[in-house]
């Protein structure tokens, strides 16, 4: 008992990370069809952007905001001037699911190049006092990222909720060309979902690190596993099931974990997965599980 | 030629047998089944074990040197052959799980997935395969047997590991061309008719992976009997990825553009910067070679999607499958009645 409570206050932290980075990913791929596997180095990059941003003295949360932008600017370029005239060019899932795994590997390595493979970590992060709530213990800059992440989900949620660009989105992820019939300028609807799920990318990036602390060029990449398993389990497209499912793979990881080794934290999100993608492929609230075609 | 330099042919020479008949197994998978196994280095890494803990020995003859399971010391052909029956099975296993019933997208998730954890799996678990140190002093087969000196044994497993890259590229070519090779090939092409075809296309893309998944672990087992050490990290995500590289570069769905790809790039591209005179701090170079394997996957997809050798469009009076020859033949009186043979 005494372990369990501070296991699971370490899993709702770790939830905010997850959520941030799976609602991003799950409204990509949601609307797109377009499985990122790059995902993971734009989150890397965020990371860069902000401890490049802080090693010259820069305030963390200014950072932040630089590397959430940075997310954004970088997976709308990707989508522009990779994926997009690939997809046209009549690369199909399958042919997309390489192409963006060449990306990953061309900027993760590049990281590599650029920075070698040290583990490096944002300086002068001050973790503040501890706060104890219900017996689970949090430092107050844990608290900072969990408000981060459910200011972050609720803007999320006005935007697909209340505004134009909202319902367009929601429109050309349940059907493309009906939207664009419609009216909806898909285009730039797509232009703006890369946009936003950059954003969520580059900003998941910099509070993961604030998160764990120290990272180095494979930190996306590690993270995308959990980063798909929430996303699955929440059923891919669906914003408010890849927060559920963030919560429920971090809680069960922190928990498997409290009870064997850390190690099994990410085992765990696998099995989780594969059990989702065997028993319910389509997730805790989507509707649809067949494939589509890649929306450009 | 010096020593050292012979030597470093020799294990070229290796290392070019080892990819290519890992790749020809992956080109099965995903240029005729067209099943994108992100995981596929994980096959080849059962059987590199599976190989190594057949040959070692009990873990326990140099106490508290390294842990494993099993640890037997069979004789030659047993663990190569155990090592493509691991390769197969697993796959297999994966197959029936991942194939049945999985959109095709979420299929390479899947297998992406199983990749990173499979290491993080083999990498904890300290007593399955030794964890993160990985297994040394894995025996060369037939070593003291044969008798020969160390560059001579060097070069005896070159030819060896050639000779079996051949056998491997003639089966690969008979069943390419075989009714099994046709099925795959018509699964891949077009889902929905080979299935109204009467084709199951569940189990035809199972075939392919368990053939795919055998050539895998003999790749394996091939590598590990002559370097000797297998470690995680040997069998990173990445690595499935140069042999993707090498299939897209090479043309898909022909074994020659198979060989050609594996020169081209595990060969002359990763390989071919040992050559050059050392620039930039250590690991650079590692770190160029995986931007390069990625930016000349994205080149040839968009310059040359079909490689440098493009599979032929096949004619089908071509094939002596009997299935075919009777469903094309106009039928006899007596095959009246029945399906077509």
């Amino acid at each position: 008992m005494s372990t369990l409570l501070p296991a699971i206050g370490f899993g709702l932290v770790t939830a905010a990370l997850l959520a941030i980075a799976a609602v991003g990913f799950t409204l990509q791929f949601g609307i797109t069809n377009v499985l990122n596997l790059s995902y993971g180095s734009v989150l890397t990059v965020g990371a860069f952007i902000a401890y490049l941003l802080a090693i010259r003295g820069v305030n963390i949360w200014l950072a932040l905001v630089a590397a959430g932008a940075g997310g954004a600017v970088i997976s709308m370029a990707l989508n522009r001037l990779i994926f997009a005239p690939f997809a046209r060019r009549g690369a199909g899932l399958f042919g997309m699911i390489i192409v963006t795994v060449s990306v990953q590997l061309v900027i993760e390595y590049g990281l590599q190049a650029a920075f070698g493979v040290n583990f490096m970590s944002f300086p002068g992060i001050d973790q503040g006092p501890t706060i104890h709530v219900l017996g689970m213990v949090f430092t107050e800059l844990q608290l900072i990222i969990v408000g981060i992440a459910v200011v972050a989900m609720i803007i999320i949620h006005l935007i697909l909720q209340y505004t134009r660009l909202g319902m367009a989105m929601r429109a050309t992820a349940t059907n493309p060309s009906l939207a664009r019939n419609a009216g909806v300028p898909t285009k730039r609807i797509i232009d703006a979902t890369w946009l936003l799920s950059g954003a969520l990318c580059g900003i998941s990036g910099v509070t993961l690190v604030l998160g764990i602390q120290s990272f180095d060029f494979t930190i996306g990449q590690k993270f995308l596993i959990t980063i798909i398993a929430s996303a699955v389990l929440g059923g891919i497209g669906q914003p408010y099931g890849a927060m559920l499912g963030a919560l429920t793979v971090a809680l069960a990881g922190s928990i498997v974990a409290n009870y064997t080794s850390s190690a099994y934290n990410e085992v765990t999100a696998f099995v989780i997965l594969i059990a989702v993608l065997l028993v319910r492929p389509q997730g805790i609230l989507s509707e649809v599980a067949t494939a589509k075609e890649v929306v450009t | 030629m010096n020593a050292g330099f012979q030597l470093y042919l020799a294990t070229l020479v290796v290392y070019f047998a080892v990819y290519a008949i890992a790749a020809m197994g992956l080109s099965i998978q995903y240029s005729y089944a067209g099943v994108v196994n992100l995981a596929f280095i994980v096959f080849q890494a059962a059987g590199a074990y599976t190989a190594a803990v057949l040959t070692l020995g009990p873990d326990t003859r140099i106490a508290g040197f390294q842990t494993y399971i099993l640890g037997y010391e069979l004789p030659f052909p047993i663990p190569l052959i155990a090592a493509a029956a691991v390769g197969a099975l697993l796959s297999s296993v994966v197959g029936v799980i991942a194939l049945k019933k999985l959109r095709r997208d979420y299929q390479a998730m899947a297998f992406l997935v199983l990749s990173v954890i499979a290491t993080d799996l083999v990498t904890n678990l300290k007593g399955l395969f030794n964890g993160q140190a990985g297994l040394a002093l894995i025996p060369s087969p037939l070593q003291n047997e044969l008798g020969l000196s160390y560059g001579d044994y060097h070069w005896a497993y070159a030819i060896y590991a050639v000779v079996l890259t051949a056998l491997v590229y003639g089966v690969c070519r008979w069943l390419g061309n075989s009714p099994l090779g046709v099925s795959w090939r018509a699964t891949r092409d077009n889902e929905t008719s080979a299935a109204a075809l009467g084709k199951n296309v569940a189990r035809v893309r199972l075939s392919a992976m368990a053939v795919g998944g055998a050539l895998a672990g003999l790749s394996g087992a091939v590598l590990v009997q002559f370097i000797t050490v297998w470690e995680p990290n040997s069998w990173l995500f990445p690595e499935t990825f140069v042999l993707f590289t090498s299939l897209i570069v090479g043309g898909l769905g022909n074994s020659k553009g198979v060989l050609l790809g594996v020169l081209a790039v595990p060969i002359l591209l990763l390989q071919g910067p040992s050559f050059l005179p050392e620039f930039g701090r250590t690991g650079l170079v590692d770190s160029l070679e995986w931007v390069i394997v990625g930016l000349v996957t994205l080149v040839f997809l968009w310059f040359r999607p079909k490689g440098l050798l493009p599979e032929r469009p096949r004619r089908l009076d071509k094939y002596r499958s009997k299935g075919l020859q009777a469903l094309l033949r106009p039928r006899l009186n007596r095959d009246v009645g029945g399906p077509p043979a």
